[in-house]
């Protein structure tokens, strides 16, 4: 990748960007009424939702409205039918597939399952960091795995520290908890340094301790300049995590907007019933 | 075959055996031979079916196109063929009239790989596409969102299906050294006037010492082959990383 790749480019801008830098005007990720659906059916109609360096969108909705959608399309997983996706303004499927592999290396994933690989807490905390690694430096890892011959990352450490997990390195994925699984599948997520995280409903199947957990990292990634948007059916955690909220109804979000003005006195009075429970769908 | 019809089936001079082996109805350089080219024909057959199988059922588990349930049915089907019918078509292939014939290659192990190659392939694949299958799309969803390439997240599904691509390369290294019909068919289980195999393997030599007879024989023979079968097994799975646990 040269200096020349819009990647690189806007990497090394951000990375030197005061901290009490004014935003940039130009979203880190935006979705410009996109359009998707499988087979006949429409999922997402005319969506558009932009995500800023350093904030966290929570995308509300009902189950099956197209949240995981939205976000696989974010994650660059497939092609939208319409519309453009665009990070730091370049629409990502504009360009070559090499160069959208350096602004998918950009984004960082959590989902709804751990979805941990059959290894160590620490070979999954590194695995994002591993795949971005030479062939001979993989090599050379997977040698000195071999012999015992090698301590963890610093990134994937201090990933794992974040989510509390620091000091369990050498666990295997398949002895921790659900709610330990999935804060290293967090951490795994963290540990590469991406531009944005994408959350798909993290917490549903978690216990307020490890949710709290969750929800303090989220913070932390969004203080470190990490953009982030979140997935969940859960109002209230949208309300302690989030800087903006996002409605997702029907096929289309219908609202989007600060969280305290959503919650508090939403425009559409979809968005009011949808939070109050009243909406039937 | 006809110039060799006096090296088959033949008897090892007991005379000349040593003390250690004279309990041995055969000579040492006749039973090595036998392990080495059973050993020799089973092992390249399964290493060349396992580089050709695991790519496939990769592909195959992967992705969507149309003939993909009939090509996996052709798979399944392949893993219960008949042995002799196999025998009879590299036979085919290898003989004068065939495709194959310039190469000269019939009666020797080249064609006894090529057989046990056709009977093991359809079992290292369907094994391997059935593991492969197996493993979790979130967990490559998840390979993928973490900034793996295709080859990355391709990595991973074998890592993730190590245990079952083990049972599968097992499977198939049972199913061609245990393999006798298509062997003899193209094999011609030819032994040198000195004792040495050419293409008799330790399956074709037990039917020639039990249809002389020789059952003792025989039976140290087939000892000698779960031994072998134990060996192989104990190693593949040692490298394959699953010290006998499969979770």
């Amino acid at each position: 990748m040269t200096m020349d790749d819009p990647a690189t480019a806007a990497k090394d801008a951000s990375s030197t960007r005061p901290t009490d830098a004014p935003p940039s005007t130009t979203p880190t990720l935006r979705a410009v009424d996109i359009r998707h659906g499988y087979g006949s059916e429409t999922v997402l109609e005319s969506v558009s939702l932009s995500i800023d360096a350093g904030e966290v969108v929570a995308i509300i909705g009902p189950s099956g409205v197209g949240k995981t959608t939205l976000l696989r399309l974010l994650a660059l997983f497939e092609q939208p039918r319409d519309g453009a996706l665009e990070y730091d303004g370049t629409d990502v499927w504009e360009i070559t597939t090499q160069q959208r592999l350096a602004f998918r290396r950009r984004i960082g994933m959590v989902f709804q399952d751990a979805s941990l690989f059959d290894a160590s807490v620490r070979r999954n905390a590194e695995y994002g960091l591993h795949v971005r690694q030479s062939w001979i430096d993989r090599l050379r890892r997977e040698v000195a795995d071999l012999v015992g011959l090698r301590d963890g990352t610093s990134e994937a450490i201090e990933a794992l520290d974040v989510v509390g997990l620091a000091d369990e390195l050498d666990r295997h994925a398949s002895s921790l908890s659900g709610g330990e699984a999935q804060r290293v599948a967090f951490a795994r997520a963290l540990a590469f340094d991406p531009d944005v995280l994408l959350l798909d409903e993290p917490t549903s199947d978690l216990d307020p301790r490890n949710t709290s957990v969750i929800e303090d990292a989220v913070r932390e990634a969004s203080e470190r300049g990490i953009g982030v948007a979140i997935a969940t059916h859960d109002m209230n955690q949208a309300r302690r995590v989030a800087d903006r909220v996002a409605v997702l109804l029907g096929d289309g979000i219908i609202e989007v907007g600060e969280t305290k003005t959503m919650f508090e006195d939403p425009e559409d009075p979809r968005t009011r019933k949808f939070i109050d429970g009243e909406l039937i769908y | 075959m006809a110039g060799c019809s006096d090296c088959l089936s033949q008897t090892p001079n007991l005379a000349a055996i040593a003390p250690l082996q004279s309990e041995f109805p055969f000579e040492w350089i006749y039973i090595r031979s036998i392990i080495e080219v059973s050993l020799y024909v089973s092992l390249v057959a399964v290493a060349l079916s396992t580089l050709l199988s695991i790519p496939v059922a990769l592909v195959l588990g992967f992705t969507e196109f149309r003939g993909k349930g009939f090509l996996r049915s052709v798979i399944t089907t392949g893993m219960g063929f008949p042995s002799v019918v196999v025998g009879l078509s590299v036979l085919f292939l290898v003989s004068n009239q065939g495709p194959l014939g310039p190469l000269d290659l019939i009666f020797t192990t080249e064609a006894m790989i090529l057989s046990q190659l056709v009977l093991a392939t359809p079992v290292i694949m369907g094994v391997s596409l059935a593991a492969v299958s197996s493993v979790d799309q979130q967990v490559r969803d998840a390979a993928f969102a973490m900034g793996g390439t295709r080859l990355d997240v391709a990595l991973v599904t074998i890592k993730e299906a190590r245990y079952g691509l083990v049972t599968a390369v097992l499977a198939g290294f049972g199913r061609a050294i245990s393999e006798i019909g298509s062997v003899l068919i193209v094999g011609g289980n030819i032994v040198g006037s000195d004792g040495e195999s050419y293409t008799r393997t330790l399956t074709t030599a037990i039917r020639v010492e039990a249809r002389n007879g020789q059952f003792d024989t025989a039976f140290l023979l087939g000892a000698i082959l779960v031994v072998l079968v134990l060996l192989v097994n104990a190693l593949v799975i040692r490298l394959g990383g699953t010290n006998g646990g499969y979770r």
